[in-house]
């Protein structure tokens, strides 16, 4: 197998997930990396990807894998073909499915735009309770890791997966809360609970 | 000025699939800065237009003069009304430049349903809707072209130029004119006038006697419809955009032949777009797999009007099969029955089988001129049969000139043969037949272009005999909204008195009149009754004698002819294939099969 970290910019970050997969698979194809194919009545590639991220947020480290026997160098041959925004940053070869969308507890992101507060003081906060978009009251406090200020941008750290918090989501939460208006998300780094490469 | 996607984001988010409008497809245009900037728009979706083959054929032709050309296709209602709220311009995808930026907009008529995206889409552009209120400023010319062009009059007062016939070379010809004569002015157009396939609205005048009939039409040119003789060496575009999203059909698409040979009389592309031009098994197989290659599609399709009248299908196929590289599906959307046989079935999916008989007894498929009997209906299907298919899909047309009760009637007659067909051996499932019925719709240019179209309460009672006779087990039936249908023929065979109703419709609300949930059916009938003009001026038979809204343009095959071909309908004439034998349509000097050489 094929393990690749990769961006999702310059428009793809409104690519819905299924698209996403299929303009990889389509870059495999033009690329001549093979793919091998499930079984079964409904055989599909065997392309597995990340959680899907949520639409129109960037990321420079979405994490995939491919079952593929390609043997050349897959980040020149992947980003000959691929469009612009989804391109390979990183990939190396893996025994088994690293399975990022269970093993990534963690995303870290940034964004622009949310007036300054008091971080020491908002992270002392035992429960921070918003409601969702399915209209259901949640507290998210256990779900926010870090929350840093780096010149103009924020850089925080929130749970994924099971713990899932989306960016977007806490955004705009601060914005109620502080002010300002969050441009830009960024999802910069995916903690894993192992290596990124096995 | 580029308009910058970053800051559109809370628009984007909040529409239905926002990657219609980010741009950056793989194979997307990367145009270096160039004299001429070319905008090909689509009014209607990007999935529907990102499927079409034929404005990637003229994108083609201007990128391979050392032009720009960019596509735009109309944004839905949601992200449409929200760039107008927000004052952001429509733009175009790869360049993200306003359309109103470039030197010239080609908009593609597929189908009459989408004027009034037309005008939704200028209107977006911030361009103003006439000709007339932009006369003197500096707008991009407006150009239409594609199969309505051959009777643009109800465009006529909205558009500067019409390219009526094959786009592969008049479209960029036209801009080198623009650059000798530094920009749209007088001596562009009359210049550009002067070629094949050129029309300019501005330099021709209709004039009407007393009754409001058209007497006559005054002009210092003669509109002829461009046809590229040699398709074999047209251009093609090696590589297409990848659409970001799912699309109508997201498959790589050659055309293997132009035209088509059958002739029948309802049919406008039969006659629009003769004669048949092919290309070569070399040609069409090196296209494929450049395709193939380019975008990572997994299945070709192979269009044109009748694909299994390709004299060289068998070879097609094989030496398609034998380059494209292994798991490629090849998908045959236009077979017709009589050419349908297993080897070729064997390579499309089988979900279903469709067969377009249009008229359900032979009588009266002998006045339309489809020459398909039941005979042949029957072998294919169960050919189709033998080899796993269990759905049938039907295409009639009803109001069909001449049509009685008992031709309606006869369509059950066909869905029992194909059951008792299906019955005499065991099958896994049971069969499934569906009938979709559409609504005549008489066109320019063909030998039906004088007829009436059915009123709605005689559509109303046809509809009533189908829902009797077809109220059998497994067979379900659909027909086409007869006021969608008859919009269509108002303004197929419309003229220039429609401009105002198009226009007051389109400022009323009316856009994608084509998808049965946005078409707003009281508007149109506001419109109509505000702007004063009965539509059924436009559906009613016309005289013989009458000078035809469309007269003017040459469209290559004589008026004599298409009077011929009615009166032979009425007398139940078939008039056979073009293969077999020139019926003289007027092409002859043009037409390789009038010459023998197929
Ligand atoms: S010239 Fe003859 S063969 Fe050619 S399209 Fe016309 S009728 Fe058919």
């Amino acid at each position: 197998m094929i393990a690749f970290k990769y961006t999702k910019t310059d428009g793809a970050e409104y690519l819905s997930h299924l698209d996403l997969l299929r303009h990889i698979y389509r870059t495999m194809r033009r690329a001549d990396i093979d793919v091998a194919y499930s079984g079964g009545y409904h055989a599909h590639p065997r392309i597995f990807l990340n959680n899907p991220l949520g639409t129109g947020i960037k990321s420079v480290a979405e994490y995939g894998a491919v079952e593929s026997t390609f043997a050349g160098d897959f980040m020149e041959a992947f980003n000959s073909r691929s469009p612009d925004g989804v391109k390979v940053t990183k990939w190396a070869y893996v025994k088994e499915n690293p399975n990022y969308a269970n093993c990534i507890v963690k995303c870290t992101y940034t964004a622009e735009g949310i007036q300054p507060f008091d971080i020491d003081n908002f992270l002392s906060e035992k429960s921070i309770v918003i409601t969702d978009l399915r209209g259901r009251e949640v507290d998210i406090r256990p779900r926010i890791y870090t929350v840093e200020r780096r010149g103009d941008r924020l850089l925080f750290t929130l749970g994924c997966g099971e713990n899932n918090l989306r960016p977007d989501l806490f955004c705009s939460y601060l914005e109620k809360r502080f002010g300002g208006h969050a441009e830009d998300i960024i999802k910069t780094a995916s903690i894993m609970s192992g290596d990124e490469f096995v | 000025m580029t308009v910058n996607i970053d800051e559109l984001k809370d628009i984007l988010l909040k529409v239905e699939k926002p990657s219609r409008y980010t741009g950056g497809e793989y194979g997307e245009v990367k145009c270096p800065p160039s004299p001429f900037y070319f905008c090909m728009a689509f009014p209607d979706l990007y999935e529907v237009g990102m499927s079409n083959l034929g404005i990637k054929i003229v994108a083609e032709s201007f990128i391979k003069r050392g032009y720009a050309a960019d596509y735009c296709f109309a944004p839905y209602t949601d992200f449409g009304d929200a760039i107008k709220a927000a004052g952001v311009p429509l733009y175009s995808l790869a360049l993200k430049k306003p359309l109103a930026e470039f030197d010239m907009i080609g908009f593609s008529l597929q189908f009459e349903l989408c004027y009034t995206n037309l005008l939704y889409m200028l209107d977006l552009a911030g361009i103003p809707l006439r000709r007339a209120d932009r006369a003197g400023k500096k707008y991009p010319v407006i150009a239409v072209g594609g199969p309505c062009a051959v009777n643009p009059e109800p465009l006529a007062d909205f558009v500067d130029i019409v390219f009526i016939g094959d786009g592969e070379s008049v479209d960029a010809d036209v801009a080198g004119i623009y650059l000798e004569c530094g920009g749209a002015t007088e001596e562009f157009y009359r210049r550009a006038a002067e070629l094949e396939g050129v029309y300019v609205p501005a330099l021709m005048e209709v004039k009407y006697d007393k009754e409001g009939h058209i007497c006559g039409f005054e002009s210092n040119f003669k509109p002829r419809r461009a046809i590229v003789c040699d398709l074999d060496n047209a251009i093609f575009p090696s590589s297409q955009p990848v659409p970001n999203c799912e699309s109508v059909f997201d498959r790589s698409i050659i055309e293997v032949m132009r035209g088509c040979y059958r002739g029948c009389r309802f049919c406008q592309a039969g006659f629009i777009y003769r004669p048949v031009r092919q290309r070569s098994v070399e040609t069409l197989t090196r296209q494929a797999c450049s395709l193939i290659a380019s975008t990572g599609y997994d299945e070709v399709s192979l269009n044109s009007l009748s694909t299994g009248d390709y004299p060289h299908l068998r070879e097609l196929l094989r030496s398609l099969k034998g380059s494209l590289p292994e798991g490629v599906t090849l998908a045959l959307p236009s077979l017709r029955v009589d050419s349908f046989d297993s080897e070729f079935a064997q390579d499309a999916r089988k979900i279903s089988l469709t067969f377009a008989p249009e008229a359900g007894s032979q009588r009266l498929r002998d006045v339309i001129n489809k020459d398909i009997t039941e005979e042949e209906i029957l072998s294919a299907a169960e050919s189709a049969f033998d080899i796993g298919y269990s759905a049938v899909k039907l295409y009639f047309m009803l109001g069909l000139p001449t049509e009685n009760d008992d031709d309606l009637k006869a369509i059950r007659r066909i869905c029992d043969l194909i059951k008792s067909a299906y019955g005499r051996k065991k099958r896994a499932k049971s069969l499934r037949i569906s009938v979709s019925v559409s609504t005549f719709i008489p066109k320019p240019f063909t030998p039906f272009q004088w007829e009436a179209q059915c009123t709605g309460e005689e559509v109303e009672r046809k509809q009533n005999i189908l829902k009797q006779t077809l109220y059998i087990k497994g067979v379900t039936l659909s027909w086409s909204d007869y006021f969608t249908s008859r919009l269509e023929a108002v303004f197929a065979r419309g003229d220039r008195k429609l401009a105002p109703v198009l226009e007051r419709a389109y400022r009323l609300g009316c856009r994608f009149d084509g998808w049965t949930k946005e078409l707003k059916k009281d508007l149109w009938e506001q419109a109509f009754e505000e702007c004063g003009v009965d539509p059924g001026i436009y559906t009613r038979e016309r005289g013989t004698d009458e000078i035809l809204p469309w007269d003017f343009i040459d469209i290559g095959i004589d008026k004599k002819f298409f009077a011929r071909e009615r009166q032979r309908a009425y007398s139940g004439v078939v008039t056979g294939s073009c293969k077999n034998a020139c019926s003289g349509c007027g092409l002859q000097k043009k037409c390789p099969a009038a010459r023998g050489e197929i």
